[in-house]
């Protein structure tokens, strides 16, 4: 090997094993902190969990009064046990927040000039259901700082007032947002209340925003939206907007849907809005739409007629019987029928497979 | 002294669990996910088996539905503990043989309510 060749192969070893090391000493110290930690909340976390299981006065008084170092070692589990328990053993573990100042605390923080204490801010507020909070957090939704934007998205959905419906929507249309499935969580935690603001935001300019109002809709299940829903399919400009209205009136849709989602599936309409029409058919559950997916079955596009298909198995008797007679043939719908029903058939004998515990069988008898 | 396994693979809401319950007055044993909970249970057979779904190696479910399938383990009380909410969930939790459903997030006090009154229903 050259003299050269060598001396690269030093320099590179070198620094190879230099950042290795550093590695090495960077995971030993945060392992160092974490143990650390966990020896100082140790004994606090057993008190916590006294008080949470039982919320006693000792244990509330002992809480309180923790020196500001035990406490930082022990909030992360009280935060997670904020979210993951109810009734009395939440409200006791939020009044040990208030009765340490760190509600007054976090709201100040809500203006810091650092990120990461807006968002941890933020955080403990959402936490804490605190719904005083809420038009401060929503002003969050325009932070400058993406994991700001993201704290406060998930807090106003943990908090769970309506009226962070219509700016958490709002956000969506700034430059930079959060992302949309986070807001579209956020915005289903709100509750049904908040579906006015959802039908409103239907008729906003930025595709996005009607997606997620979509998303919501659908996901909350608000049969009360399906006229507005309805003219989003029939009027909206945008392709992936309608094809969302499409999904959506596949889950809320009643009787009065089936002529829209028909509509969606004559032959001029884009491929992919036929396809997804046909699928929310299936969805939709009623049996009068037999005969127009049976139709549909000989598509010359694929997607159509493997979406009816499957709708058609979706509508019980008369689908299947719709499939049966569809694969006596040999044409597309005849393929179409005969694979939906042989994957049928299997995921029955799956299903079929797995001991299940026979229902109306009382315990002990 | 009534048995209780608690099976649930977040250490917080595990030792929560574990902590109101044995202030309750009952033996808990717990594990923290689904191979040793079907192994606890078939070795300590307790009375009650409280169960998360979710849970690394094995879920809740096929863990009450083994429980089931067992002679020997058929007629434990189970009650999952879970944060699967959804109408479809708590039916598989029903169908693989749950006795009953508490969805996260859970009162550790309503938890002891419902085991008690599985207990006095099983008792009749």
């Amino acid at each position: 090997m050259s003299a050269l060749a060598t001396a690269i192969f030093l320099v590179l070893f070198v620094v190879a094993a230099g950042v290795g090391t550093m590695i090495a000493l960077v995971r030993g110290a945060r392992h160092v902190r974490e143990r650390r930690r966990a020896r100082r909340a140790a004994r606090p976390r057993r008190t916590l969990l006294a008080f949470a299981a039982d919320g006693g006065d000792a244990e509330r008084d002992e809480l309180v009064r923790l020196p500001a170092r035990d406490w930082r070692a022990v909030e992360p589990t009280v935060l997670e046990l904020l979210a993951k328990v109810r009734g009395e053993a939440r409200t006791a573990l939020a009044e040990v927040f208030i009765r340490r100042g760190l509600v007054s605390r976090a709201r100040r923080d809500l203006r810091r000039r650092g990120p990461v204490r807006r968002a941890r801010a933020a955080g403990v507020l959402g936490s804490l259901g605190h719904r005083s909070a809420v038009p401060e957090l929503c002003r969050l939704l325009l932070d400058p700082n993406p994991d700001v934007r993201v704290a406060a998205v998930h807090s106003l959905g943990r908090i769970a007032d309506p009226a962070a419906a219509g700016p958490l929507l709002a956000s969506l249309a700034a430059p930079n947002p959060a992302p949309s499935q986070l807001v579209a969580h956020s915005l289903i935690q709100l509750g049904p209340a908040a579906v006015p603001a959802l039908v409103a935001a239907l008729e906003e300019p930025t595709p996005l925003v009607r997606m997620t109002a979509l998303d919501a809709v659908r996901l909350l299940g608000a049969t009360v939206a399906e006229p507005e829903v309805a003219a989003v399919l029939r009027d909206d400009p945008s392709l992936e907007v309608r094809l969302r209205a499409v999904a959506t009136l596949g889950r809320i849709g009643t009787r009065a849907t089936m002529p829209h989602l028909l509509t969606a599936c004559e032959p001029e309409q884009p491929a992919q809005l036929r396809a997804a029409a046909a699928r929310a058919l299936g969805e939709l559950g009623v049996v009068a739409a037999v005969a127009p997916l049976q139709a549909l079955l000989s598509s010359p596009d694929y997607r159509t007629g493997h979406e009816a298909a499957g709708a058609l198995l979706r509508l019980g008797a008369g689908g299947a019987a719709a499939l049966a007679e569809a694969a006596t043939g040999t044409d597309r719908a005849a393929g179409h029928a005969r694979e939906v029903l042989a994957l049928a058939d299997l995921q029955r004998e799956y299903a079929e497979s797995i001991p299940q515990w026979p229902a109306g069988v009382a315990q002990g008898a | 002294m009534t048995s209780v396994l608690v099976a649930e693979d977040d250490a917080d809401v595990r030792d929560l669990v574990v902590f109101k319950l044995e202030q309750s007055g009952y033996e808990v044993h717990a594990v923290e996910d689904g191979p040793e909970a079907l192994a606890a249970a078939k070795q300590h057979l307790p009375d009650v088996a409280v169960l998360d779904i979710s849970m690394p190696g094995m879920s809740g479910l096929d863990v009450c539905r083994m429980l089931r399938a067992d002679p020997a383990t058929a007629r434990m009380l189970i009650v999952m503990l879970t944060a699967r909410a959804q109408e479809t969930d708590v039916d598989k939790g029903f169908t693989a043989g749950a006795d009953d459903y508490i969805v996260k997030p859970f009162s550790p006090r309503e938890l002891v309510t419902r085991l008690h009154a599985l207990q006095a229903r099983a008792r009749r």
